[in-house]
This record gives structure tokens, C-alpha cells and sequence, in this order.
């Protein structure tokens, strides 16, 4: 069993995907025995009003609720989102979010973010943060949105111990805290893989040793990505099999309650 | 069995698994003929099947047909203390990743690179090809700016030391006057010369000098019996840009290198250039170099000739 933790539905503004319908993203999932994969929109990273993106990802997603696991893209500046997040989860049975501080101009910190993780984390919902959507170097001359600070995010995982936050799209981890043994961080952050390096610097096999396989989740960023590098990486990774289990699937079947 | 155990890129419930995987050619290609089959394209020839893998580093030729060549990867630079154990590291990197020789170069870490500079690199490259025999083959970093220290040292490194090709970096752009004699030299010598390359579409402030896709096919322009590979299209620019930059330019290869995995990157860069024209590399980023070819929903003999073919191709142009 393979689980995907990070894949997405949906047009991007600044590059033309492939497999991103329903249909494809099976197809694609299939032929690299991929069994269930976390989608959200990504026509919502660039939509004013992200709820348009939710609600395309809802109409995908019928038929295959028992392989795509939708989330929802909220911004918490915009008006309505408390709406927008109800309907999200009670009426399209979105199990999570995704979160773009810096694609929707807001911190992580601010007064509004913080009632958004509250209000998820009451109805039991997952937070994912992709640290970035694709690197900064070939952005579009109409903008540069940079990554997310991972010191951002370590106050963020402080501010909310009782949320649970999957860390999407990014590396660096042992270069501070968020990756560190005995960081004295709450336990409440997961780490998606599809950026870390698994030879050479080995930031994977770091940590998993530093925090545990637990805390480590599959990811491939497809359509965005090819998948195949992160399943690459768990073909090399020097685990055991049942550390390798956890990362493939398991820690995001208990997570999403699957 | 051998194939899930070896080749798949899953575990198979209730089989043995190897303690230590090793990847082959084969697992490059298999899964490309499944992509295409479950996506309703046309089949590919069972090609793939039939590709048995060489024993890294066996064979006394350095370029033996069925290897797996990565085009664009580094030795460490012995300022670093641990360049050693950085080197080995590559070296097992690659035998896990299935890739039998890696093309390498070492860049001094402060540039523009003296002349004393460059020359040390390219001595510690050639200690290299000693250390990792038939794993290692070595570019030539030179600074074009040295003018005959420069040119000296390529003549040294293809002539005496049995280097590949030419590194170029981004002490200048690859159209500035100061660069032609060293493709003139290269032309000569029949080698290649990998031009550090990437187009954003801004200023990049730390490497005022750095060539695009645009200037290496205005070079390709200049010297059409040259063979250029522009590097690392992955590499974070953009690369689309780049590859339709280098559709007309006939005597550039891309090289796929480069830690951005962007789907589509390879078909697309195979589509306009052709694939005649797309060689594999890495360029330390190992498991995305392998992972872009593998998933590229591309034929088995075209893959073949990325992962190989089309470098070979180019190194047999040698011409002493």
C-alpha cells in the first residue's frame, strides 16, 4: 500500500499540468502502483476566491472517494472562509487543508491564520503546508512568491500543539529545529519527503532517525512532479521494511483516519 | 520475482526484501512501458526486457554500449574536510542509483577561479579517475580568462590526463569573445564542453556572467562543429525557455540534470529537440536525476539513448 500525501487536481496559472483530472491522476497513480493519493486544487493557489478550486475538486473527486482524499485550500483573509471551511468539510468530506501564507499574502502568525488552525483542528482536520509550489528560479516575471520560513512554521507547530500539521514540499529540516532529536517541539508535525535527499547528504535517513519513521510521510507532488523520484527514494532509503511501511502508508492512514 | 525485488518500485506483500536494494537500467525503463501502457499510448517494444546491466565498472572499455552515463556530476573540493568520505559517498550513490560512470568536475568554491585554482581542481579530477577507475571521467574546468594558462590546461587534461570534455562555469557568458578560443581548442580536440546554463526571468545578481539557452545557441550559431551540452536543464530556471531556446541549435545537447523534478521536463525537451539531443545527468541530485528519466513517459530505446547512447555518441567524436 502506497499512500500519496501530496497530490493536487486542477490548473496551474503558470505551467501546464498533465494528469490532472480524476481520471489521469488514476491512470498515472496506477501505473506506479500508487493506491491512494491526498489531492488538492491547484487552480486554488492562484484563484482570488479559493472555494471555486475546493468546489472543482469536490465534483473530480466523486466517484473516487476510495483512492483521492481531497483537502481544501483556505484563505483566511478572504471573506466567507469560516463558510467556505464548513462546507469544505461537512458537505465535500474534506479531511484536511492546504495552506499558502505566501501565495494568499497572509502570515502564519496573524490573528486570522490562527482561528483557521483552531477551527480545522476542532473539527479533527489535517493541516498540510507546502513550503513552496515550485522553485522560486523559474518563476513568472509577474511575481516572486518566496518559500515558507521554516521558522515560521516552528512557531506555528508551538502556537498549536493540539493541531496536526504535514510539512509538504520542503527540505532543510535538519538545519533547524523542526528536524532535530529532542527538539522539545511538540510531536504534532509530520514531514513529507518528495524534496529530501535519501543519498549523499541522506536528510531522510536523518530524519527518521532524529524523529522517528512516525513522523515521516510519502509524497510525490504529482502532477506537479514526476512521482518516480520519491518513489526512488524509498527504494534506496537504508531502513527497515517496517520503517519503510510506515513511510509508504501507515502514518498517513492514521493520520487521515483511513 | 527478480523483477519486484530488484526492478519494481514496490514491495511485494509476502516476498523476501533486499537488504540493500541496487537500482538497474532496467528499472529505469520498466516503468515507462507501464505509464504508457495504463495512459493508453502506444506500447512500446519489449526492448526494455532485454537489457541486462553491466557490472559497474567490469568492462575495460570506458564506454561500454548498455551503461548508464550521468553527464553532469562533481567530485568534492578538497577544502572541504570531509571530501573523501564525499567522493565514496558519490561513488555508492551511483552504484545504489544504477549508474555506471559519472562524468565529473570539480569548481573551485570562490569564483572567478584562478588560473593556480582551476589547475588544482583539475588535478584532484584526475586523482579522481585514479581513485574510481572506469567510474570517474573527468571534465576540464578551466577560467576562459587566463587565455593560454587556460587553453594549456585543456591541452594537458584531454592530451595527457584522458579527460572527457570542458566544464565551463559562469566567469563569463559563453558569448564573450575570451570563450572562442577555448571552443576553437575543444572543436580540435573533438570533445565536448558542458556550459553551466540557466534562464530566469530576472536578474541573477551573484552570477552576473551566467549563459542561457539563447547564448549557447548563439555560440552553436558561431562554431556548428562544436558540441556543446547546455547544462543541468533542471536546474531551476526556466525550462521551458530554455529548451525552446535550443530547438534549431543542432550541435546542443540538453542535459536533464538538476534537483527541480517538473513532470513533463524530459518529454518535452525530447519532443523539440529531439531525442537524439537529451543526455541524463544529475548533477548531485541523484535520486531526482534517476526518478525524472524513469518516470518519462518516453520509449525504452529512447531512454536508452538519454541514459547512454547520445553521450557515447558524442565522446567517440574524440578525435586523439
Amino acid at each position: 500500500m502506497i499512500v500519496d500525501v501530496n497530490a493536487y487536481l486542477g490548473h496551474f496559472a503558470f505551467r501546464r499540468l498533465r494528469y490532472n483530472t480524476a481520471v489521469s491522476l488514476l491512470a498515472l497513480m496506477d501505473s506506479k502502483r500508487i493506491d491512494k493519493a491526498v489531492v488538492s486544487s491547484a487552480s486554488a493557489i492562484t484563484y482570488r476566491n479559493a472555494q471555486a478550486g475546493n468546489e472543482e475538486v469536490a465534483e473530480e473527486v466523486r466517484g473516487h472517494s476510495d483512492r483521492l482524499i481531497p483537502f481544501a485550500v483556505i484563505n483566511p483573509f478572504y471573506a466567507g472562509w469560516q463558510d467556505d471551511l464548513k462546507i469544505c468539510h461537512e458537505e465535500f468530506g474534506m479531511a484536511g487543508l492546504r495552506l499558502y501564507p505566501k501565495w494568499h499574502n497572509y502570515q502564519l502568525s496573524s490573528t486570522c491564520c490562527r482561528e483557521l488552525v483552531n477551527a480545522a483542528t476542532e473539527r479533527g482536520m489535517v493541516i498540510s503546508i507546502p513550503i513552496r509550489v515550485e522553485d522560486n528560479r523559474q518563476r513568472s516575471w509577474l511575481l516572486n512568491v518566496p518559500d515558507v520560513p521554516l521558522e515560521e512554521i516552528i512557531e506555528l507547530v508551538k502556537a498549536h500543539p493540539k493541531a496536526r500539521f504535514i510539512l509538504l514540499n520542503g527540505i532543510g529540516y535538519t538545519g533547524c529545529l523542526l528536524g532535530r532529536k529532542d527538539n522539545v517541539l511538540p510531536s504534532n508535525y509530520a514531514i513529507e519527503l518528495s524534496r529530501l535527499s535519501a543519498v549523499l547528504a541522506n536528510e531522510l535517513g536523518q530524519l527518521i532517525t532524529n524523529l522517528g519513521a512516525e513522523r515521516v510521510m510519502f509524497g510525490t507532488g504529482m502532477p506537479f512532479n514526476y512521482p518516480d523520484p520519491a518513489l526512488v527514494k524509498l527504494e534506496v532509503l537504508d531502513a527497515s521494511e517496517p520503517d519503510k511501511e510506515k513511510i509508504r502508508s501507515q502514518n498517513a492512514m492514521t493520520w487521515l483516519r483511513l | 520475482m527478480k523483477d519486484c525485488i530488484f526492478f519494481s518500485s514496490v514491495s511485494c506483500p509476502g516476498l523476501p526484501v533486499a537488504p540493500q536494494r541496487r537500482l538497474s537500467r532496467r528499472m529505469f525503463l520498466k516503468d515507462s512501458a507501464a505509464t504508457v501502457v495504463a495512459i493508453g499510448a502506444a506500447a512500446l517494444p519489449p526492448a526494455c526486457a532485454a537489457i541486462e546491466k553491466p557490472v559497474a565498472g567490469a568492462s575495460s572499455s570506458p564506454l561500454r554500449k548498455g551503461r548508464v552515463i550521468d553527464c553532469h556530476a562533481h567530485l568534492s573540493h578538497r577544502s572541504r574536510t570531509t571530501w573523501e568520505a564525499d567522493d565514496r559517498k558519490l561513488i555508492e550513490a551511483a552504484d545504489k542509483l544504477g549508474i555506471d560512470q559519472l562524468c565529473c568536475s570539480i569548481l573551485t568554491p570562490q569564483r572567478p577561479a584562478t588560473a593556480d585554482g582551476f589547475r588544482e581542481c583539475n588535478r584532484w579530477t584526475s586523482d579522481g579517475m585514479r581513485r574510481f577507475p572506469g567510474r570517474v571521467l573527468g571534465y576540464c574546468y578551466v577560467n576562459p580568462g587566463y587565455g593560454r594558462e587556460a587553453l594549456d590546461e585543456v591541452r594537458r587534461c584531454i592530451g595527457d590526463r584522458g579527460f572527457i570534455g570542458i566544464k565551463l562555469y559562469n566567469e563569463y557568458t559563453c558569448t564573450e569573445p575570451v570563450v572562442f578560443p577555448i571552443v576553437e581548442l575543444a572543436i580540435e580536440l573533438g570533445v565536448p564542453i558542458l556550459q553551466h546554463a540557466s534562464h530566469s526571468h530576472y536578474f541573477v545578481e551573484d552570477q552576473p556572467r551566467m549563459s542561457d539557452g539563447g547564448h549557447i545557441a548563439e555560440l552553436a550559431r558561431r562554431y556548428p562543429e562544436a558540441m556543446l551540452i547546455c547544462a543541468h536543464i533542471s536546474g531551476g530556471g526556466d525550462w521551458e525557455w530554455t529548451i525552446k531556446a535550443l530547438h534549431h541549435a543542432q550541435n546542443i545537447l540538453l542535459d536533464t540534470s538538476g534537483s527541480v523534478t517538473d513532470e513533463g521536463t524530459v518529454e518535452m525537451a525530447a519532443a523539440v529537440v529531439g531525442v537524439d539531443r537529451v543526455v541524463f545527468g544529475c548533477d548531485s541530485s541523484m535520486t531526482a536525476g534517476v526518478g525524472k528519466i524513469r518516470g518519462a513517459n518516453l520509449s525504452a530505446q529512447d531512454k536508452e539513448k538519454i541514459l547512454s547512447g547520445n553521450m557515447m555518441r558524442l565522446l567517440r567524436r574524440r578525435k586523439s
